[in-house]
């Protein structure tokens, strides 16, 4: 369910940075296929999978959470709403060690947004989530996810997958805006990278440091995302 | 259904959505309304484009509406679904606005066009004008659909270049009240004051009701009759401009 597109979280505004990307050049030789799956790997290897390891990290803490304050849990949201919500440290320093890997504000807002999105419908759906995070907040959305996948029972692996998931399955489905094609032949591209997501899974499931969030950046992805931020001619918001 | 406080005890404003296909006078429409009504309420707008924030800007420009007030949001080529199956971008643009400019009145949000069948969620707005012209031709408001149908109000825009489309205006209006069930329709054009005066006691009386918790948010599905139409004999259930 987390990983459909047609969960009203305002997926449909995001291109994970394919539409500056192609406004920098990327598919205008006519080698679509190649830039656009090539294109989702990257971010595969770099971006997403820093965003995995850092849902991983938070789907930790959350379940550490429960877990160490089942007796005094704070009230969960909806009571009224009103009382100062404070996170707990370590989420605080997972949304700094996400920052400090993410180094585009553009990117950054970006995110921020998306979570504040997800955890508005969680504040519906998975009410529990308010337990973690504070409610109509922007939190980096790696954060939120976790905190989901935490309260929804995933596993570090489920969780990890998702984040690969949908960040290729949103370049995939920008691309037939963007570069418009076949939708079939976009699928094959979404199929051919799925050993990169298992690989991307291995790796970061495990992780329970925050230290060893992977901070690969993909300055590109990163400048892209910035000219796109200022950017008049815009179909989707990064 | 949108509550009319919010959990943080803000105030909520009166959210008027503005539908109908691209081109048919939408934005021109909250134009007209930023004009008449700036001084009256606190006013602020939030611009579904479809590729540009050419919508917003074109507002800003028009020095109707402090600038800051009016905010576009990307739809990512998907209009439609930004005002009804997922109207989370537009849900929080409109509470930072109202947050921002609290106490605001009218938030009016413009739909990036797209076709007939394209209106608003309840989730997002409490009420909604849809726009048709008749440049779009007279037999649009037969076709009828969700919109023409189920919305609050139907303009029929632009009756000044009716006789230069070979429209028949009241015929038009007719026609859209029979698919309407006695729902309000107003032709409009921006250059005949009179009709703009209509728009704005319209504006006015459903900002009345709506704040005063007396109007249920209805769109597409089945819905009960609306009994607005008479509220102290300021709503027009019809008018018909006169022809020029
Ligand atoms: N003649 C005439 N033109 C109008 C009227 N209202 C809007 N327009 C024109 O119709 C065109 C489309 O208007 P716009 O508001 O941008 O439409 P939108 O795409 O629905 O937002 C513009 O060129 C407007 O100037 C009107 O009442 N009469
Ligand atoms: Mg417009």
């Amino acid at each position: 369910m987390l990983a459909d597109g047609r969960l009203p979280t305002g997926g449909h505004t995001q291109s994970a940075g394919l539409e500056p990307a192609v406004r920098a050049g990327l598919g205008a030789d006519g080698k679509q296929p190649a830039d656009v799956g090539a294109y989702a790997r990257d971010r595969l290897r770099t971006v997403t999978r820093t965003e995995a390891a850092v849902a991983v990290l938070a789907r930790h803490y959350a379940n550490a959470q429960a877990i160490t304050t089942e007796a005094d849990k704070p009230s969960p949201a909806g009571t009224s709403g009103t009382e100062p919500f404070v996170m707990a440290s370590r989420f605080v320093q997972l949304e700094s060690a996400w920052a400090a890997r993410t180094p585009s504000r553009a990117l950054r807002t970006a995110s921020r947004r998306q979570g504040r999105a997800y955890l508005r419908l969680a504040e519906r759906v998975w009410p529990d989530v308010l337990q973690h995070l504070p409610r109509d907040s922007e939190i980096a959305r790696p954060l939120v996810i976790g905190a989901i996948g935490a309260v929804t029972g995933l596993s570090p692996e489920q969780v990890a997958r998702l984040v690969a998931y949908d960040d290729a399955q949103t370049v995939i489905a920008a691309s037939l805006k963007l570069l418009p094609g076949d939708p079939a032949v976009a699928v094959t591209w979404l199929a051919a990278l799925h050993d990169d997501i298992e690989r991307l899974v291995n790796d970061v499931a495990p992780l329970t440091d925050i230290d060893k969030i992977p901070a690969a950046g993909a300055p590109l992805i990163d400048q892209f995302a910035e000219q796109h931020a200022i950017e008049r001619m815009r179909l989707f918001h990064a | 259904m949108p509550d009319t406080t919010r959990p943080d005890g803000t105030t909520r404003s009166f959210r008027l959505g503005v539908a109908g296909p691209v081109g048919t006078g939408k934005s021109s429409l909250i134009a007209t309304i930023c004009r008449e009504l700036a001084d009256e309420l606190r006013l602020g707008v939030i611009t579904n484009d479809i590729y540009t924030d050419e919508d917003a800007r074109l507002l800003r420009s028009a020095g109707v509406l402090d600038p800051e007030r009016i905010r576009a949001v990307e739809t990512g080529a998907c209009p439609h679904t930004a005002i009804r199956d997922d109207v989370t971008p537009n849900l929080i643009a409109v509470e930072d606005l109202e947050r921002d400019f609290a106490p605001l009145d009218v938030v009016l949000v413009e739909s990036g066009g797209d076709n007939l069948t394209a209106t608003f969620s309840p989730a997002l707005v409490d009420a909604q004008i849809f726009v048709l012209d008749v440049a779009g031709g007279g037999d649009v408001a037969r076709k009828g659909g969700p919109g023409i149908a189920r919305a609050d109000l139907l303009v029929v825009n632009k009756t000044d270049l009716a006789q230069y489309v070979g429209v028949d205006v009241p015929q038009m209006v007719a026609d859209a009240e029979a698919a309407r069930d006695g729902k309000p329709v107003l032709a409009l054009s921006r250059h005949d004051p009179e009709s703009v005066a209509s728009l704005k006691e319209w504006v006015l009386a459903m900002t009345k009701i709506v704040r005063g918790g007396g109007h249920t948010p209805v769109d597409p599905g089945p819905m009960a009759p609306h009994s607005h139409t008479d509220e102290n004999g300021v709503m027009i259930s019809h008018t018909h401009a006169h022809s020029h």
